[in-house]
């Protein structure tokens, strides 16, 4: 199987993933906990015509209390890691949690500072790294279809 | 209002394929760093570089290895500039997301 195939048969599983999963979609909360604003710019052309999430019934909110997942940038500063935990105990179980770029990965270019965490996951759990600086919105779309398998996963471990 | 439509009309649609339809990137872009093991030198040039720090270079009894991690990656695109040998070329790719970090660090060795 060629890698085209690959993909072309993952897209079509991402829809019924998520209609298994959630019933209908996948809600997004994003979390800035001290990015450069590159990232975001890029979660913004997500919702653009062009990329247009939304065909996926992923969706953007306003609330971690609405959302499945946790879209979290930036090398956790001092200042945003109260506010990153809160929102993370906010998020209703079953959640996970996206590593956007490079900084939310291990520090990126920040690294492991006085003011800065290095990476996210020295405060909450990550399921999935998307790294990039910043990523591709293609790339934020192929990190999220394999964030969602991953939710197959806990859930299943779950009930067993 | 006539010429909202026209323009909808003309411009059709943008929105990508992009999951059911795999896309390159343009010409340029900087992608996933690859190591070619038979080309390094292994002289640390692209540690010292990398301003993220994810290039590591190990000594140990069984020879040389050199490590790269996608993880922290800037793609800056120094350790290519930098390379005196060639043996690191950024490449187009970007599918790089991954449920663990070990899976996103390459290591080539060589053996003495």
């Amino acid at each position: 199987m060629t890698v085209e195939d690959e993909l072309e048969i993952m897209g079509q599983r991402l829809n019924e993933k998520i209609k298994n999963i959630f019933g209908r979609s996948l809600h997004i909360r994003e979390v800035d906990a001290g990015s450069c604003n590159a990232c975001e710019v890029e979660v913004t052309a997500l919702s653009n015509p062009i990329y247009d999430i939304e065909r996926f019934g992923i969706h953007i909110v306003a609330s971690p209390r609405h959302a499945d997942m946790l879209l979290v940038t930036g090398p956790v500063t001092r200042n945003m890691e109260l506010a990153l935990l809160k929102t993370y105990n906010a998020t209703p179980e079953p959640k996970l949690v996206a590593a956007m770029g490079s900084c939310a990965c291990n520090g990126g270019i920040f690294g492991d500072t006085y003011a800065s965490g290095g990476g996210i996951d020295k405060f909450i759990p990550v399921d999935v790294y998307i790294p990039g600086c910043p990523p591709r919105p293609q790339a934020v779309i192929f990190g999220l279809m394999v964030a969602v398998d991953k939710l197959d996963q806990k859930i299943r471990k779950k009930e067993a | 209002m006539f010429e909202i439509l026209r323009k909808t009309l003309k411009t059709g649609t943008v929105t990508t394929q992009y999951p059911n339809r795999p896309e390159t990137a343009p010409e340029g872009f900087r992608g996933k760093p690859e190591l070619f093991p038979e080309k390094c030198t292994y002289c640390g040039e692209c540690v010292k570089a990398c301003p993220p720090g994810v290039i590591w270079l190990n000594e140990d009894n069984d020879g040389k290895s050199l490590a790269l991690s996608y993880c922290g990656c800037i793609f800056c695109g120094r350790c290519e500039e930098v390379c005196p040998s060639d043996a690191v070329k950024l490449t187009r790719e970007y599918e790089l997301a991954s449920k663990t970090k070990d899976d996103l660090v390459t290591i080539i060795r060589r053996k003495i």
